[in-house]
């Protein structure tokens, strides 16, 4: 068995498996994220044609009978992922970076809710020491404003980490890109605050409720287990998250001014 | 009217912001928020308070006449049963 280690969000997981292609496949597509040391989680990898064969398009995740151990299956991977100790075990129909990182995804999203995180669909950035957070689905706008901001650094375009330590949001770096396929620099910061997407004919913000922002910010969460234990310290840490830092609603057009608004915000 | 309890599913996780709740059920993750009038109803689906207690606060707080407020009580409780938020029984949850 070989093994490699990557680090997302402070959270080290190693892989373990027998297939080479599969470790080339991790050790290229995260290789900003590949850090040594002693793994939070162990990940064993295996690679048979059947795997998750009969399964669903969608992603399923269910609960198994063992406490916090869940099942992820799919057409083309099936897995187990169990909290409590930490270990996951997957199976790929093939050795392809698509598979690898949806799996990855699901499994960071469990697994940061022990650590106090929450896995967003948003883009991130650091811009003058603060991280800012600008949520939205798909075709909300989230890699333009990415690569509008040529001054900030890149956390990610697509899918971003908050942690909530000490009461504090951090934003993370993440390898889970969009469209903009480039992973963000493996870097943090504390977050500065929330922003709502829409696009507009004009830049501008607009202070939004502890409730608005809970329920704009709940729909864009990665999560996908059908779990009430989990379900509620989702919402714990989403509501942390949002009594913390401020939230707006930013309407922006295609140009980088919406940074001057945001700075006057 | 024989009296009735309510009972939250034990299944959703939810916060009260500014009176109005938001309720996340694990099933789905589907969100569902309250208005002040439903947040009370809400509050007090805890299995133990009869319906009939709630009409009547909700009564007193909003001014509304008993009828209606029974009225628009049962039609609430009829929406947030059928989105398997709630549960209706005709005798008082034990308490574990």
């Amino acid at each position: 068995m070989d093994e490699l280690s990557l680090a997302i969000a402070g959270l080290r997981a190693t892989v373990v498996t027998q297939h080479r292609d599969i470790l080339d496949v991790v050790r290229d597509r995260y290789k900003g994220f590949l850090s040594p040391g002693t793994a939070d989680w162990r990940i064993e990898v295996d690679v048979r044609r059947a795997a998750g064969q009969g399964a669903h398009d969608d992603v399923r995740v269910s609960r198994d009978a063992a406490p916090g151990r869940f099942v992820i299956e799919r057409a083309d991977f099936a897995g187990t992922v169990a909290l409590p100790v930490r270990r996951a075990s997957v199976t790929f129909v093939d050795a392809n970076e698509y598979s690898i990182d949806s799996f990855l995804r699901i499994l960071y999203s469990l697994a940061l809710v022990e650590a106090r995180g929450l896995i967003v669909h948003a883009a991130s950035l650091i811009r003058n020491g603060r991280a800012h957070l600008f949520c939205g689905r798909s075709g909300s706008g989230k890699t333009t404003l990415a690569q509008l901001s040529t001054d900030a650094t890149l956390l990610s375009d697509e899918l971003s980490i908050v942690r909530v330590s000490d009461g504090w949001p951090r934003c993370h770096g993440t390898p889970f890109w969009g469209e903009l396929a480039r992973a963000g620099d493996d870097r943090s910061a504390s977050l500065g605050g929330i922003y709502f997407l829409h696009h507009g004919s004009r830049h501008a913000v607009q202070a939004v409720t502890p409730r608005q922002a809970v329920e704009r910010l709940l729909p864009n969460v990665l999560f996908f287990a059908r779990d009430a234990d989990l379900t509620a310290r989702v919402l714990q840490i989403a509501a942390d998250l949002i009594e913390a830092v401020p939230s707006f609603d930013l309407s922006f057009r295609l140009d980088p001014g919406f940074w001057e608004v945001i700075d006057r915000a | 009217m024989p009296e009735q309890y309510l009972a939250r599913n034990s299944r959703t996780a939810w916060r009260v912001y500014d009176g109005e709740a938001v309720i996340l059920l694990a099933e789905d993750s589907t969100l569902n928020t309250l208005n002040a009038v439903g947040t009370l109803i809400w509050e007090g689906a805890d299995g133990q308070t009869p319906l009939s207690a709630l009409v009547g606060r909700i009564c007193a707080e909003f001014d509304v006449e008993a009828v209606q407020a029974e009225r628009d009580v049962m039609a609430f409780v009829d929406k947030l049963s059928q989105r398997g938020l709630l549960s209706v029984t005709a005798s008082p949850h034990e308490v574990s």
